[in-house]
């Protein structure tokens, strides 16, 4: 059972893989092309530019994914027992359930100069009464990029951490460590951090592999003299010049390397911070000392470093919304000249039919993969045990460099376009995460209870649909919600397996960022704002309404 | 409350299992039917659907076959065609020699070119036999029989005139540049107000043909193929303009914008005093709509701007090409054409002749209103010449690596 799922998952992968590697070395039979050779990085090496768009992706991707790591870490370690963590743990989620095209343009409304912030503050603090001529968004350095990826990138790492915690034995490692004299802060990082390492580096590559490799972020805040590599590879791919395949092909394996290198740097860090943090304890160090001068200037700098990103996003995305019923806006006014609701009732036509597209392909591929993780997690492991790593395949890969050979497939097989097609193609992307949120808490369901129900003579239907899966209820949900958020933020996906005759929410917005219309734009945002939000708020009712009567189930 | 699932969950009644039974045949029953029976044909129209205009009037056509045909027109919305284009050539490649993805494209230029070249359109001319052909008069406007200098060969029908016009706000600069040199002498002395959107972005690689076709030494070499003239000679002068200019753009020429709805925005905003598009509409339709600010006007440089001819054309797979063509008909029938030419609606130029349309419709041309920023016919008069279609790549690829490549 294992095996089938896994097949279904994996080999379009490699194949798309396959897909992708065989071009870039010249080979493309169908093209009529056999010329193994390295043709094609030759000619990589020699587009304009090609070293700054590298160095452009290298840097945002491995800043943004240091940066969130290191916030996501010491967040948790801060707030421990406190009041904050509470509330952390409660609303992260829906947090999370924003598409990534939402929060880049979030910033974009936010920060750029004819944007809100400069509005309020002209001309009254600034005297400006045109947009001032810096780059903000995008801007040189790729920071605004920096600061997007963090948006999206904090919060699912905090989410990691948490879900973390709950499998080591976090209250007792800290109390034991605190009550021998050690500060919160370093206990939480000698002590608690080294267990949790090993469960967040899988999060923390899939959050690089993103970094390095997004497309739908990067085409909204990032520089585009030059733009950063996947971009690139991107345009490339849909250039009818054909020889141009193979230079895509060639881009996306050096996409791939800059991930493999990535990973290399990401172990050595690893390895680095292991001994001096194997250094600090065997000093004996209790606590720093000038923390306890500074103590709440770190925090607070933590607390607004791992929040900043996240609230300016916010900020933008509510002057998207007051975009989004504005009838004329002019540069310097603080907020529109009379309001209108006109773009909301038409839906500019293409955006009802996107909304649509987007609840059914986001909610039937949530529930594939919420029905796939539980037959996986319920299924025997096979005889040949396939190692759960293999899961995060897709996540791990950048998706420039395998989504191109999983068109030529889904052509080859005349599926091109099909919304199953197209549901089966966010299949792959959904079971990881729907595996990430559901798999911790079904393994620790008690086995106990089930021998006990079996001993009182229920079968394995009864024992599972009776009383494991309404004892799961919440996980289940949560897993759907978020299977449903992952699905509604996926662009590449989507413009590859569907051909872009199937538009969701988050392609309409691409192409909206890009020029036309800030008023639709607002709605469009307005909308994937909305749906994920309320997905998460149904799951979270029904599950509240089915054990409103039972005190200490979550 | 009794836990729903404890009530006999797999046993059912007898009735109760006849009613399921009959529930599903009727089902297929019906699938059946619905898929026999011929539901109506369904035509994918990708168009490029940056403009808000455009594809309310892509949606008002589709309404109109709709009524007419039984034809479900389905707007795909693209960013660049070249995306279609590519995407034909992979169905191509990967054998898909019939149910293509793309029914009819809205194209003309280096992408027909590459397609006719890719051979990734019709087999048979069809465009002479449309019934509203016989409203065009190739001989007044060859560019419907000629495409940047390469034969449509009856493979793409016409569907709209485009002219390239700079708007101005009139509250902001009292008269605008009307000349390469003029503008080149304004950027300099008014840095940061002056943009072009990224080549190869249409409008933008225009602009830079727009600025070539003025300042080149011998501007009629344009129109012969680049490999057959010293290309690098004819380019320097637009190099040379472009390096004095470039520092003094807006962001310092270090960013661009997308595309020319960026660049009406901008205006808007007051980022920058001058835009163009290709659409001599554009700016009295961003007018009523708010966008601009009604002391807005747009203008052509003395010596003429380029202008051009949009077409759509239908890819050799297409899964319905025959109500495709009845789709393509109706665009150049007088009644959609009229409506196109509105500017309230969208503005474009028609590419029927006048003196071919009964009297009735000649006259609801001559009726349409015309917005307050929209030059009249004589003012667009003077037009230029698209340059030979292989000078595009050539423009495109040293403007990025001059100016777009990170030094």
């Amino acid at each position: 059972m294992r095996g089938i799922i896994m097949a279904v998952l994996l080999l379009p992968i490699m194949a798309g893989v396959t897909g992708v590697v065989l071009p870039a070395f010249g080979v493309l039979p169908s093209l009529g092309r056999i010329d193994p050779g390295l043709d094609a990085f030759a000619e990589l090496l020699q587009v304009p530019g090609i070293e700054a768009s590298i160095w452009l992706t290298l840097r945002t991707g491995l800043i943004s994914t240091a940066l969130a790591t290191v916030i996501a870490v010491l967040l948790p370690g801060l707030l421990f027992q406190s009041r904050g963590f509470g509330l952390l743990r409660r609303y992260l989620a829906p947090v999370l359930s924003l598409p990534h095209v939402t929060m880049a343009v979030g910033l974009l409304f936010l920060l750029q100069p004819s944007g809100w912030l400069i509005r309020l503050v002209s001309p009254a603090l600034t005297g400006w009464t045109r947009p001032p001529n810096l780059a903000l968004v995008p801007d040189e350095a790729g920071l605004v990029l920096i600061l997007g990826l963090m948006a999206k990138e904090v919060p699912f790492l905090v989410l990691m951490v948490l879900s973390s915690l709950g499998q080591i034995n976090t209250i007792p490692l800290m109390t034991s460590a605190r009550s021998l004299g050690y500060g919160k802060m370093t206990s939480w990082i000698l002590v608690v951090l080294p267990q949790l390492w090993p469960r967040l580096r899988l999060p923390v590559l899939i959050v690089m592999v993103f970094s390095l490799s997004v497309v739908d972020m990067a085409v909204v805040l990032a520089p585009g003299t030059p733009p950063p590599l996947a971009v690139r590879v991107l345009r490339w791919y849909q250039d009818p010049d054909l020889s141009m395949r193979f230079l895509a092909s060639a881009g996306a394996l050096v996409q791939l390397g800059l991930s493999v290198l990535g990973f290399v740097v990401l172990l050595g860090l690893e390895k680095t911070a292991a001994r001096a943090g194997r250094w600090l304890s065997f000093r004996g160090v209790r606590y720093i000392r000038w923390r306890n001068v500074f103590r709440h200037g770190t925090s607070a700098i933590l607390l607004v470093a791992g929040i900043l990103p996240f609230v300016l996003a916010l900020l933008g995305l509510f002057s998207a919304l007051i975009w989004s019923v504005a009838g004329v806006w002019r540069f310097p006014d603080a907020l529109p000249s009379f309001l209108t609701l006109r773009y909301w009732l038409q839906l500019e036509g293409g955006l009802g039919l996107a909304l649509m597209e987007t609840v059914l392909i986001g909610g039937i591929s949530a529930f594939l993969g919420v029905v796939l993780v539980i037959i996986w997690l319920e299924a025997k492991p096979a005889r040949a045990k396939i190692a759960e790593e293999l899961i995060f395949m897709p996540l791990l890969i950048p998706q420039i460099g395998f989504l191109f050979g999983l068109q030529i497939i889904l052509l080859w097989l005349g599926l091109d376009g099909l919304r199953s097609a197209l549901i089966w193609a966010h299949l792959l992307f959904v079971f990881p995460y729907a595996w990430l949120t559901l798999a911790p808490s079904w393994r620790a369901y008690p086995r106990e209870w089930d021998i006990l129900a079996a001993t009182m003579g229920k079968s394995w239907p009864q024992r599972f649909f009776l009383i494991k899966i309404p004892l799961l209820l919440t996980p289940i949900l949560t897993a759907f919600a978020i299977g449903f958020s992952v699905s509604a933020a996926l662009y590449l996906p989507t413009i590859f397996a569907g051909n872009a005759r199937i538009l969701t929410l988050t392609v309409e917005a691409v192409t909206l960022a890009t020029g036309a219309g800030r008023q639709p734009l607002g709605v469009a945002t307005g909308l994937q704002m909305l749906l994920p939000f309320m997905v998460f708020v149904l799951a979270g009712a029904v599950s509240h309404w089915r054990f409103r009567r039972f005190s200490g189930i979550s | 409350m009794k836990f729903l699932f404890q009530v006999r969950l797999f046993a059912m009644p007898r009735w109760g299992t006849a009613l399921s039974r009959a529930t599903l045949l009727v089902t297929l029953i019906f699938a059946g039917v619905m898929t026999r029976s011929g539901v109506a044909e369904t035509v994918y129209f990708n168009a490029w659907g940056g403009s808000p205009a455009i594809n309310d009037y892509i949606r008002w056509a589709g309404d109109e076959v709709e009524k007419r045909y039984g034809i479900t027109l389905v707007h795909v919305k693209l960013t660049d065609t070249a995306e279609a284009v590519g995407r034909i050539l992979a169905e191509k490649t990967a054998g898909r020699t019939s149910g293509g993805s793309v029914d009819l494209i809205w194209i003309n230029g280096e992408n027909f070119a590459s397609m006719k070249r890719n051979k990734l359109l019709q087999a048979k001319p069809w465009v002479m036999d449309l019934p509203s052909f016989r409203f065009t008069d190739p001989v007044a406007l060859p560019a419907i029989l000629n495409d940047f200098a390469t034969p449509t060969d009856g493979l793409e029908s016409p569907w709209g005139r485009a002219q390239l016009v700079f708007g101005y706000d009139t509250g902001d600069l009292k008269s605008p540049p009307k000349s390469a040199a003029a503008l080149g002498e304004w950027i300099r002395s008014n840095p940061g107000r002056f943009t072009f959107p990224q080549p190869p972005d249409f409008t933008g690689t225009s602009f830079l043909k727009q600025i070539l076709l003025e300042v080149a030494a011998e501007p009629a070499l344009l129109q012969h193929p680049a490999d057959q003239v010293d290309a690098e000679a004819v380019m320097a002068p637009l190099w040379a303009w472009l390096d004095d200019v470039t520092p003094h753009l807006w962001r310092q020429g270090r960013h661009y914008p997308a595309n020319y709805t960026a660049m009406v925005q901008l205006l808007g905003d007051r980022e920058i005093s001058i835009a163009m598009a290709f659409n001599p509409a554009e700016f009295s339709n961003n007018i009523s709509s708010g966008v601009l600010p009604d002391t807005v006007r747009s203008y052509i440089h003395d010596g003429g701007t380029i202008a051009n001819v949009h077409f759509v054309a239908i890819p050799f797979n297409a899964s319905a090409p025959q109500a495709a063509m009845k789709v393509a008909d109706f665009l150049l029938s007088p009644e959609a054409q009229l409506r196109k030419a509105d500017s309230s609606v969208w503005g474009d130029p028609t590419v029927l002749a006048m003196s071919r349309l009964p009297a009735a419709d000649r006259a609801a041309f001559d009726a349409l209103p015309r917005g307050i920023a929209t030059l009249t016919e004589a003012e667009l008069g003077k037009s230029l010449a698209e340059p030979h279609l292989s000078w595009i790549p050539l423009i495109e690829e040293e403007w990025q690596k001059r100016f777009a490549s990170g030094n």
